[in-house]
């Protein structure tokens, strides 16, 4: 997809066992507004009813923060965004390997060259990383890594949670977006090439029609530096285009949660999030 | 008559001659600590003995105690004070508060623009890489542009008589109760001394306090409602908390006692809730909003982080003020200070190496057995190597840490801590010391308590001080001019020693004018034929402070 303009309708609904006193929240679900991404239009709505207090965070993400107090036993959150996207670009650049091992291009990206927990160091895969970086330059290395990612992993929801690592997903050899994404991440940082976690929405592959309304997901992918920022769908196995919406980045998936929140009462006995998609143009 | 300090031998930690706070020479006190040398010489170990019970019997009746390894036990105060003499004790004053205004400047910078990376005097990494780099704190831009509401520069004197900073406090730096309840105690137990000395009051504090947390409303507060959040009972430093609160006369708070709502917090009551603008908070940033740091706190209070993004209530210390005080950005400081003030440091850095610079680590590998290692995420003393005095298999495991983990240590030159003559249970004897000043600031002024909290190691030869490992304390005078002159009771309140106090309001409890006493802690009120020209000298202090970068104009009280 070259140009597109989408809306997205992202409702999740937590129904408590029990009833709920209190609730703090945050959400990151705005999508980013960038040099090919315009956001166009943003309705948050939750219910029960709070004010909603918005700021901007550390990593660039618009967060919508709300507490509610009245008795609940369900909460709905409605984000409804406007985007326009022209496709994400970047400028083909040859650095060297010996570029990724100064300081001074280092220490910008430091944030995004160190383990995580959910990217956490792994000899094995350290070796495999030093395989590809012997044999190619630091870009066709990490067009490898995101390759290497697609081989190893069998995308199948259901094995792995928001908090399985990469190296965890990889021993198990399936996961979904999250899992591929951290995987890319592991392998592209045990290079020493900086690389950040994306989430957002992608539009589904399929013959859908301008203004038909399409279920989606949230999904995640990688950007990584090689002298420009470089932005590849991992699970996808190809480079993002228009067809995706970024809404977050960070080191990995803790830094861009959509939603989370801590609640007194019962345990959530259900979580439901329906993603739809429509594209306008 | 007693002969106590006969036998008194000036210490020699690892070959290294240490400094004594009391005696230039065996047997020849320094000019300025004869006189508490020859009360000392007038007293028998009975008479010490005696003294020792009544403070022990004292300070339990009053609850005063530290918990040592589950066990509750008295407050360990030495018997004999420290004295440091106002001309020694301006310059170290000079240099908290310069090392204070450098650390604000550091802490706006890291949670705003990060001008400093640019310009390449620190690594961005060293601050993304600190466990205390809070990137929840990002963007919240306290209402004074205060951070440090309260700081405590441990400092230390090495052989040669100068005083090195040992390390910053900056996140909950506690021990001034003891220094507050020290005072008291001594003027109980010793108040001969005091007849012969004058002393820089201490007692003061707590009003500063409150006037900085005041300060620190947010815009628009005319009369703040201010609190002390604590963790609860079961806290080491819940002494502290509650004399705190206690002095300042507002409420002692816990988490499960505020709630937020709808971008502002409240304090439950038995009247309803009551709104809170500042709260002087002693919980760790960790547990203090368990929707941004750890979800499972149950000392925190949810939300609170977003009423302070919001402007609504402000929390001193700040949120992530850790990452100023990691002992790795230590050794950037002085650089932090050229940088941000255009001036030289004016207290120096212990020798520190970094272990992730490679030269430095061979160097360092190469002196396992002369250095001291701290652990960089370390505090209260725990983890601490001091190579001369480690075994050749605790070397072995700090060799492969380090190796493994150069960013988790600092390796720094030892420094022979200076030695004071301490009271030892049947002797007097040299122990070695550190001190730890306590700074306040407004937002206009940075005040430092004249003092602080004097922290001693009793083992012999013991050069940790931390009270977690067991360490004393000793009550720390700032002395005044010569010794031995007529107090003056007046009750006009000016500045004391130089210290910069802009309206002289103070909870001192002293007796009024011409009150035919003893006064034991004279403090600021006595008649000095240098006063005028030290208000001058306070004037141009005052003015100077006025005009550092982060003096934005005060709000509320």
């Amino acid at each position: 997809m070259t140009a597109s303009r989408l809306q997205i309708d992202h409702v999740s609904c937590y129904n408590y066992s029990g009833v709920v006193h209190s609730s703090y929240n945050e959400l990151r679900l705005t999508p980013l507004s960038t040099m090919w991404q315009q956001l166009l239009d943003l309705r948050v709505e939750v219910s029960p009813r709070a004010p909603i207090f918005t700021y901007i965070d550390y990593w660039g993400s618009q967060v919508h923060a709300f507490d509610i107090h009245a008795p609940h036993e369900a909460l709905t959150v409605i984000a409804r965004s406007l985007v326009e996207s022209s496709g994400q670009r970047w400028e083909e650049r040859e650095l060297g390997w010996d570029a990724f091992a100064r300081d001074d291009v280092k220490d910008p990206f430091a944030e995004f060259l160190e383990p995580t927990g959910c990217v956490p160091a792994d000899e094995r895969l350290s070796e495999i990383g030093s395989t590809l970086s012997s044999a190619a330059s630091p870009s066709d290395a990490a067009a490898e890594a995101i390759k290497w990612v697609g081989e190893s992993l069998t995308y199948r929801s259901g094995t792995t949670g928001v908090h399985t690592s990469a190296i965890e997903a990889w021993d198990g050899g399936s996961g979904v977006c999250q899992d591929f994404a951290h995987l890319s991440l592991a392998l592209l940082r045990s290079m020493g090439i900086p690389a950040r976690y994306c989430s957002g929405y992608v539009y589904p592959d399929g013959d859908n029609r301008l203004g038909e309304r399409v279920a989606g997901e949230s999904h995640a992918w990688v950007e990584y530096w090689v002298g420009d920022w470089i932005a590849m769908d991992p699970t996808a196995g190809r480079p993002v285009d228009a067809g995706h919406v970024l809404v977050a980045r960070g080191r990995d998936y803790s830094d861009v949660v959509p939603l989370k929140g801590i609640f007194h009462g019962g345990p959530t006995s259900s979580m439901d999030v329906e993603v739809f998609l429509t594209r306008l143009s | 008559m007693g002969d106590l300090l006969d036998s008194y031998a000036l210490a020699h930690p690892h070959g290294r001659p240490a400094w004594d706070e009391m005696f230039a020479s065996p047997g020849t006190p320094r000019p300025r600590t004869r006189t508490l040398c020859e009360t000392l010489q007038s007293l028998s170990a009975g008479e010490l003995e005696a003294r020792a019970a009544q403070r022990d019997r004292m300070f339990r009746d009053r609850g005063i105690t530290f918990q040592l390894s589950g066990e509750e036990r008295p407050f360990p105060l030495d018997l004999i004070p420290r004295l440091i003499h106002e001309d020694e004790w301006q310059k170290l004053e000079r240099g908290v508060v310069q090392r204070v205004r450098a650390l604000e400047a550091l802490l706006a910078d890291v949670y705003g623009a990060g001008r400093i990376f640019d310009d390449g005097v620190i690594p961005r990494s060293l601050v993304t890489s600190s466990e205390h780099f809070h990137r929840a704190a990002w963007g919240i831009e306290p209402a004074n542009g205060v951070r440090v509401h309260v700081a405590g520069v441990d400092v230390v004197r090495g052989g040669d008589g100068h005083f090195y900073v040992l390390e910053d406090n900056l996140r909950c730096p506690s021990g001034v109760s003891y220094v507050i309840e020290n005072r008291r105690m001594m003027a109980r137990i010793f108040p001969e001394l005091f007849a012969s000395h004058r002393v820089a009051a201490v007692d003061s504090y707590p009003a500063k306090l409150l006037e900085s947390l005041r300060a620190s409303a947010p815009a628009g507060i005319s009369d703040p409602t201010v609190v002390v959040m604590t963790p609860g009972v079961y806290n080491s430093a819940f002494f502290e908390h509650s004399f705190l609160a206690r002095q300042m006369g507002v409420e002692l708070v816990e988490g499960r006692d505020l709630a937020c709502h709808s971008g502002r917090v409240y304090m439950r009551t038995s009247d309803g809730e009551r709104e809170v603008h500042v709260i002087y908070r002693r919980v760790d940033d960790d547990f203090l909003d368990p929707l941004q740091f750890r979800s499972d706190s149950l000392v925190g209070c949810p939300g609170l982080l977003n009423v302070a993004r919001a402007g609504n209530v402000t929390l001193a210390n700040a949120v992530g003020n850790g990452v100023a005080d990691d002992k790795l950005t230590y050794t950037y400081i002085p650089d932090v200070i050229r940088y941000y003030l255009a001036e030289e440091p004016l207290l120096r850095n212990v020798a520190t190496y970094r272990l992730e610079v490679p030269d430095q680590l061979e160097q360092v590998l190469s002196r396992l057995d002369e250095l001291v290692f701290k652990p960089v995420s370390g505090s209260g003393g725990y983890g601490i190597v001091i190579g001369p005095e480690a075994s050749d298999e605790q070397l072995e495991v700090l060799r492969r840490d380090i190796t493994t983990n150069p960013r988790a240590w600092i390796a720094q030159e030892l420094v022979a801590l200076s030695t004071a003559p301490t009271w030892v249970g049947d002797r007097i004897a040299a122990r070695h010391l550190d001190l730890r000043p306590f700074a306040v600031n407004d937002g206009n002024d940075i005040w430092v308590l004249p003092g602080g909290l004097t922290r001693v190691a009793l083992p012999e030869g013991g050069l940790v001080v931390n009270s977690s490992q067991g360490g004393g304390s000793k009550d720390t005078w700032v002395t005044v001019g010569a010794a031995r002159r007529r107090i003056a009771a007046s009750s006009k309140s000016t500045g004391q020693s130089g210290v910069a106090r802009p309206n002289g309001a103070t909870s001192d409890d002293r007796p009024a004018a011409g009150t035919p006493v003893v006064v034991p802690d004279p403090g600021p009120n006595w008649e000095d034929p240098d006063r005028l020209h030290q208000q001058e000298r306070q004037q141009q202090q005052q003015q100077q402070q006025q005009r550092t970068p982060f003096g934005k104009d005060r709000t509320g009280c």
